[in-house]
């Protein structure tokens, strides 16, 4: 299986850190100003639903996403678009400037913008909207927590993604301490599936990995899992969930599509679906409101 | 015999001709397959740099924005996908070094970690590569490329790959094995096939080989007609050729037969005018003798000279009577040689001694009672031959010698004159076994060519000397056989 989403041009040559300083900067002001007239966007007058992936996805397996578009195109009775791109700060934007209907983004981008964002549904992984974040490491090393990780080669996965480097920047931002001065070196895969690659190979000693991914990984690729370990697994956190912009989340279109993700599971072809991506279904409660996430965020944040 | 078998020079034309294609065979095999092997291992080696130029091509490209940035994950990650893509290619390690010299990436992070320099054992497998130009080690089944990561005409990294060329060498090894064994195959046929044909082509040759044999040993016999061949082939034409000078040879073997035997007439005839002559000769006086008796009788001093003339001329006819008797026996089936039988050649040449005149010096050192183990006319008709052509050749008033001796194993004769020398082709001719089959000379030699042909048979040699002071010393050795010593009368 390849992650696609690592093909996708990434010749930006500034930073990741300081550009998302400046789309949040941007994306605040903008959504402000925008946000008290319903959203002349383009999406909303086009009869193509245009869906976000991110790298949460495991958007290298050609078969599901065929399946995926199939079924949301049946269950909303339009053309279905599935936008993928590199980075989770990529999505967020077009998520937030209206250029998609939806997306499913992770819960700390969410929660950094959920001003701008609005829940349509969340995944239910093992009968709950939760997952964990894991820290792993190769298999034949002795390391057993994160302290035995100092002076690593680390590999996260997206610098917006929770368990890919939130879940372990504030594991650090407890101890008082930053990744850049804990890890030798660090690097971003933009893939939680190259995270398991790259600790498999011996990139990295150790890397900070979605534990729904890992777990369905060692079902699917036990040759590459086998060769790293976990040796720390977080506390339930909320799943990634699937978000719309706030402004369009009246929209008809946007309710279809919310609508086709909680009814997946009544569905044949939904069915299928949810057995490739290992899911139960899709809920979505109120109270879905990712506190853990949102004290890691101040947690990190009052560290810089 | 087992030694000369090693010289090649002694080998038949069949081993031989097949040997020595065999050998140009092999070495041009040889030559050439070396010419191929050099020209697969060059296409090879272009071929794998075209492949490894065209592969460091797509990577460099790929990675350079990525080593600009530093970015570990992207540079690995297009490691992994090109080393996967290209099938007509195995690397084994790639290792990106930063501009400052430390590893940024590489196909195998355990051995070449990120952030680290490369150790002296790296260095040491590593910077046998030159830029620009791919190093092959084939005892190592590896060739090495470097690549320096240019942007905007700045080095910014340097790419190292391993490949690994086993399959590259395993071809070499295939298609050596399979010129091997090709060439020993097509060595060993055509070997064969040559083996065969230039057997059947010189089978003539030893058809002719086999009767030119039978000539050397005396009977010169023509091809047979069965054996002659196509008229118009090589062979064909040589044997019918060689059938006309077996013809030829035949017919002046014939003659010279038939010349030796008027020689021996004419020699017979010279001998018994000699030997008239010397009946003759006493004759004579012992008629004067019986008509002295007749007259004067009565007288006893008369009857005495008479008789005495008498009985020494009867003497001297009883002689030479016996002496030619002796050299007219017949053959006595290989009667053997006995002193005597020299002796009695004495007597025979007395007239020819007389005519000149000549002093003959005679010694006849052989043992009395001995029996010589050589046929005995044949050594009388040589020795009588001898000394008529000494007699011959001499001056007049001059010297004739004989001497005889002999070993346990041959006998010794030797004929001296005066006067002429021997001319020096009839030296070579006497000297020179089975010299010839006919006489040496149209006019002349009979007598030496029936001294060679006598010699021939009884096994004797010859050596002739010409002294400076003039004349000729004829020395025959004649081997003896054993025999029984009887009592020789």
């Amino acid at each position: 299986m390849r992650n696609l989403m690592q093909f996708i041009g990434s010749d930006q040559a500034p930073s990741c850190l300081t550009r998302r300083q400046i789309l949040f900067g941007v994306g605040s002001v903008t959504a402000t100003a925008w946000a008290s007239t319903p959203d002349p966007s383009q999406a909303q007058k086009e009869t193509v639903l245009k869906f976000g992936l991110t790298p949460v996805f495991l958007s290298n397996d050609l078969d599901l996403l065929a399946a995926l578009r199939s079924y949301l195109e049946e269950a909303t009775g339009q053309k279905v678009q599935l936008i993928q791109r590199r980075t989770y700060q990529e999505i967020t934007s077009l998520l937030i400037f209206g250029q998609l209907h939806a997306a499913w983004i992770c819960g700390f981008p969410y929660i950094v913008n959920r001003q701008q964002l609005s829940l349509l549904a969340v995944p239910l992984w093992r009968g709950k909207p939760q997952y964990q974040a894991y820290l792993i490491t190769s298999q034949s090393r002795r390391a057993k927590n994160i302290d035995d990780l100092k002076g690593d080669i680390h590999a996260f996965s997206d610098p917006d993604s929770n368990s890919g480097y939130l879940v372990t920047s504030a594991l650090l931002a407890e101890r008082g301490l930053k990744p850049a001065a804990f890890f030798s070196r660090t690097f971003f895969t933009y893939g939680h599936r190259n995270v398991v690659r790259a600790v498999a190979a011996g990139l990295a000693q150790s890397g900070s990995v979605d534990g729904y991914v890992w777990d369905v990984m060692r079902e699917l690729e036990p040759a590459l899992t086998s060769r790293t370990k976990v040796i720390r697994r977080s506390e339930w956190l909320g799943f990634p969930p699937i978000a719309t912009s706030r402004s369009m989340a009246n929209d008809p279109q946007v309710q279809d599509l919310g609508r086709a993700f909680l009814q997946m599971s009544g569905n044949e072809k939904g069915r299928k679906v949810l057995r490739l991506l290992r899911l139960d279904g899709f809920g979505l409660s109120p109270n879905m409101t990712y506190p853990k996430i949102a004290r890691k965020v101040a947690l990190v944040r009052g560290l810089e | 015999m087992k030694r000369a078998a090693f010289f090649p020079s002694t080998w038949p034309i069949t081993l031989k001709a097949p040997l020595i294609v065999a050998l140009f065979m092999i070495v041009t095999s040889g030559l050439i397959s070396s010419q191929v092997l050099n020209r697969l291992i060059s296409t090879q080696e272009k071929h794998l740099e075209e492949l490894s130029g065209a592969y460091l091509d797509g990577l460099s490209s790929s990675i350079i924005p990525h080593v600009l940035r530093e970015d570990v994950w992207e540079v690995f990650d297009a490691l992994e996908r090109t080393r996967r893509r290209y099938s007509g290619l195995t690397p084994v390690e790639t290792i990106v070094l930063n501009a400052q010299g430390r590893v940024l990436a590489a196909s195998d992070p355990q051995t070449y970690p990120t952030s680290s320099t490369l150790t002296t054992d790296h260095r040491a497998s590593l910077f046998i590569a030159q830029m620009g130009k791919i190093v092959i080690a084939p005892e190592k089944a590896r060739a090495y490329v470097l690549r320096e990561l240019s942007y905007q005409n700045r080095v910014i990294g340097r790419i190292y790959t391993l490949l690994d060329i086993s399959k590259l060498l395993s071809e070499r090894r295939s298609v050596f094995l399979t010129l091997i064994w090709t060439n020993v195959l097509l060595t060993l046929l055509l070997g064969a096939g040559g083996y065969f044909a230039i057997r059947h082509i010189v089978a003539p040759v030893a058809t002719l080989d086999h009767y030119l044999g039978r000539g050397l040993q005396g009977t010169v016999e023509r091809i047979p007609d069965n054996l002659l061949g196509k008229s118009h082939s090589e062979f064909g034409r040589l044997f019918r050729r060689y059938n006309k000078m077996v013809a030829a040879v035949n017919e002046r073997q014939d003659l010279a037969s038939q010349l030796a035997r008027e020689e021996k007439l004419a020699v017979l005839g010279r001998l018994t005018s000699g030997i008239a002559h010397e009946i003759n000769n006493p004759l004579g006086g012992m008629l004067n003798a019986v008509d002295s008796m007749r007259r004067h009788g009565a007288r006893a001093d008369v009857r005495v000279t008479s008789l005495s003339l008498l009985e020494r001329g009867l003497h001297g006819i009883r002689d030479v009577v016996r002496a030619a008797l002796a050299s007219y026996r017949r053959q006595d089936n290989g009667r053997h040689l006995r002193p005597s039988d020299l002796d009695d050649l004495r007597l025979l040449i007395q007239p020819t001694l007389r005519r000149k005149p000549l002093e003959i010096e005679w010694s006849n050192q052989l043992e009395t009672n001995r029996i010589y183990g050589t046929p005995a006319d044949r050594v009388r008709q040589i020795v009588l031959n001898l000394l008529l052509n000494a007699c011959a050749a001499a001056a007049s008033n001059g010297r004739v010698s004989f001497l005889a001796n002999s070993s346990n194993s041959a006998l010794n004769l030797v004929v001296r004159n005066d006067g002429k020398s021997l001319p020096k082709n009839y030296r070579e001719f006497l000297e020179t076994p089975k010299a010839s089959l006919v006489p040496p000379n149209e006019n002349g030699g009979l007598g030496l060519w029936m001294i060679r042909r006598l010699a021939d048979e009884v096994g004797a040699s010859l050596i002739v000397r010409c002294p400076d002071e003039g004349g000729t010393e004829i020395s025959i050795t004649i081997p003896l056989c054993q025999v029984e010593q009887r009592h020789a009368a």
